[in-house]
């Protein structure tokens, strides 16, 4: 059948029966709707999840140490031949190695605070980080030891950040912070010293940690600290400089991560699988609920295509004569099977666009929505939808998909109309 | 042009069992012939006419049509063979509501294995077919008679072979019904196979040879009965 004629054919029909074909669109663009909408949800909602709650390298598995040395050669601690051991590791690309400041520090700071009176003081957890580790985000200097009496560059999670600003600065009508109005900003912080905890028997550090960046690498709760400055501190307090607290490794691609972990393992040593795991339940959680929808939407996109195998049979019943016709003038049951679900591909198409539209159109009012009525909090994001290219095109195939599929019988019916019996005599 | 040998063809009928509605027809058609087939209501005109064009072919027996054998033919053979040798002209005319005249008329084209100037064709055959002037009109605009030659005009378009019409003058008055036979004599002259199902008198008087259809068997005219129910290859 020749492609002109059977757009004529499918308008003609279509036109006819505007009611109808409406009505079966509807349906398809109620269902494709609802499953962009909430597709796009999940995706958006996971980014979120995945990107800024949790951000986890893929590429990244976190040692430390077991919490039981075992061994005749301490085995479970991260000494620097463990990290030898943890470099030679095959898939191994980098490896970071981390070591907290074992002893305990506060900072007392009183003074303006971004145009604020600030007095207040706090315990503070720094880790020392092996420089390469988050150079990429360091806007101040190179992140080294600037050596005894200046002060320490600090990395601070985007993360704590996020918090500060969205929790911790509205309750203390505290000013809100951006990452470039951080950078170079130093606040006082004695190390040994500790407001509550019992202190080591080495002397006191007071010092300065000035912010150098912001990273989604620095340590949440923690002054993320050059790993250098961290093994004086220790020195100075006399406590364990030798031994690291954690160590990165960084693989060279993904598929290289499950056999470093099992190595990992193997050497005695854990992984700190706590982040990804979280991120895995968070995640799957998302997935589910979105999976949830999806199936509700599928099931909307499975009635409609009832609709439209109910209104094609009426169609065809109502078009016997007209298709007896086009047999007797040439057709054979392949053309009329193929003119019927060209009809329905026309109402899924229909349909899949419309209900596109309508879901691009029903996110952008929620963002809006969430924008005005719903209150700051932590990660936040600017929309809680993701919609990838494939995802409109998705929409529009299902919904294609479904009007084939409610069309099939009817279509069959179509071709398998005996034009002998229509035509007779007076029909 | 048109040869059977031995057709019969059967429907089941719940509690009666087999109808045969065509017993061993067996029936030559000479080209440029212009045959009429009268009989009574369900004698199997009809049945003989869709065998003929390929609409039925759950039929016994051997059937050529303008060099075409259509025992045992698949679907999309017949729906060639429609397209491409035979035209159908029927008693209720059986137009596309929403069509146009000239959109009627090409329909055929949809369907076939060649392209063509459809359009100037088309205009041919309404033209042809005295409606050269009303091609933009839908068929609830057009006359009973304007009706039929639309559809004759369609069955014209491929230019087939043969033109087989079933009761093609049923809904037509008089006066109609002559200009349509008129028609035929005209393209029987320019040498189209005509083969016509009909009650009505004026046609098979128009035609060059008329059979009678009794019982599932065809006699020659006037007096299928002087045969004594006994068929005779025509």
């Amino acid at each position: 059948m020749r492609a002109s004629s059977l757009r004529k054919l499918v308008r003609l029909q279509l036109r006819r029966d505007r009611r109808g074909a409406l009505s079966s669109s509807f349906g398809i663009a109620i269902g494709i709707a609802s499953l962009v909408f909430f597709v796009a949800l999940g995706l958006g909602v996971g980014r979120v999840v995945r990107e800024k709650i949790f951000p986890v390298d893929s590429r990244l598995v976190d040692v430390v140490p077991s919490q039981l040395a075992i061994g005749l050669f301490g085995g479970g601690k991260l000494t620097q031949d463990a990290v030898d051991r943890l470099t030679a590791l095959p898939g191994v690309e980098r490896v970071y190695r981390k070591m907290s400041v074992r002893v305990p520090a506060v900072s007392f700071f009183d003074g303006d605070f971004f145009g604020r009176k600030l007095r207040m003081g706090i315990e503070v957890i720094a880790v020392g980080v092996d420089p390469d580790f988050v150079r990429a985000d360091v806007k101040l200097g190179d992140f080294s030891d600037p050596g005894p009496g200046k002060p320490i560059p600090t990395v601070v999670a985007s993360r704590l950040l996020e918090i500060y600003n969205k929790t911790f600065a509205p309750a203390r009508s505290l000013p809100q912070l951006s990452a470039t109005m951080l950078i170079g900003f130093s606040f006082p912080v004695d190390f040994n010293r500790s407001y509550v905890a019992v202190v080591a028997p080495g002397p006191v550090t007071s010092t300065q940690l000035q912010v150098a960046g912001i990273s989604e690498r620095g340590v949440l709760a923690a002054a993320t600290i050059p790993l250098d400055v961290a093994i004086r501190m220790n020195k100075a307090a006399n406590v364990d400089a030798e031994t690291f607290t954690g160590v990165a490794l960084q693989a060279r691609s993904p598929s290289d991560v499950p056999v470093i972990v099992a190595a990992v393992k193997e050497m005695g040593l854990r992984v700190d699988d706590q982040e990804r795991r979280m991120s895995e339940n968070a995640g799957a959680a998302v997935a589910i609920t979105t999976s949830a929808m999806a199936l509700l939407s599928a099931l909307i996109c499975l009635l409609a295509a009832f609709n439209i195998a109910h209104a094609l049979s009426a169609a065809v019943r109502a078009r016997e004569r007209e298709l007896g016709v086009m047999r007797a003038v040439g057709a054979s049951q392949r053309d009329i099977f193929g003119l019927v679900l060209a009809e329905a591909v026309v109402l899924g198409v229909g349909g899949g666009v419309m209900g596109t539209l309508t879901a691009s159109l029903a996110a952008l009012g929620v963002d809006m929505l969430a924008s005005r009525v719903l209150p700051e909090f932590p990660f936040k994001p600017d929309t809680f939808f993701q919609v990838p290219l494939w995802l409109p095109l998705l929409g529009v195939a299902l919904g294609v998909v479904a009007a084939i599929a409610g069309a099939w019988l009817p279509a069959r019916r179509a071709a398998q109309v005996d034009p002998a019996r229509v035509l007779a005599g007076q029909g | 042009m048109i040869s059977t040998g031995g057709l019969s063809r059967s429907y089941s009928d719940g509690a009666r069992g087999e109808v045969r509605v065509l017993d061993g027809v067996s029936l030559e058609v000479r080209p440029g012939e212009f045959l009429a087939v009268v009989g009574r209501s369900g004698s199997g005109k009809s049945t003989l006419l869709h065998v003929l064009g390929g609409l039925d072919s759950e039929f016994k027996g051997e059937v050529t049509v303008a060099g075409t054998k259509l025992a045992g033919l698949k679907d999309r053979a017949l729906a060639r063979f429609r397209n491409e040798s035979v035209g159908f002209v029927f008693q209720s005319f059986h137009l596309i509501q929403g069509l146009t005249a000239l959109e009627n008329v090409t329909l055929p084209s949809a369907f076939a294995s060649v392209d063509g100037d459809d359009a100037q064709r088309a205009r041919e055959a309404l033209t042809r077919v005295g409606l050269g002037e009303k091609t933009a009109r839908l068929p609830s605009q057009l006359s009973g008679g304007e009706r039929q030659r639309v559809a004759i005009a369609r069955a014209l378009f491929n230019r087939p072979k043969v033109l087989l019409c079933d009761e093609p003058t049923g809904n037509l008055d008089v006066q109609t019904a002559d200009e349509v036979i008129a028609l035929f004599r005209s393209l029987n002259q320019d040498g189209l196979t005509i083969v016509a199902v009909t009650h009505e008198d004026r046609l098979r008087a128009a035609a060059s040879r008329v059979l009678t259809l009794v019982d599932g068997r065809l006699f020659p005219d006037p007096d299928p009965l002087s045969h004594g129910g006994k068929g005779e290859k025509s």
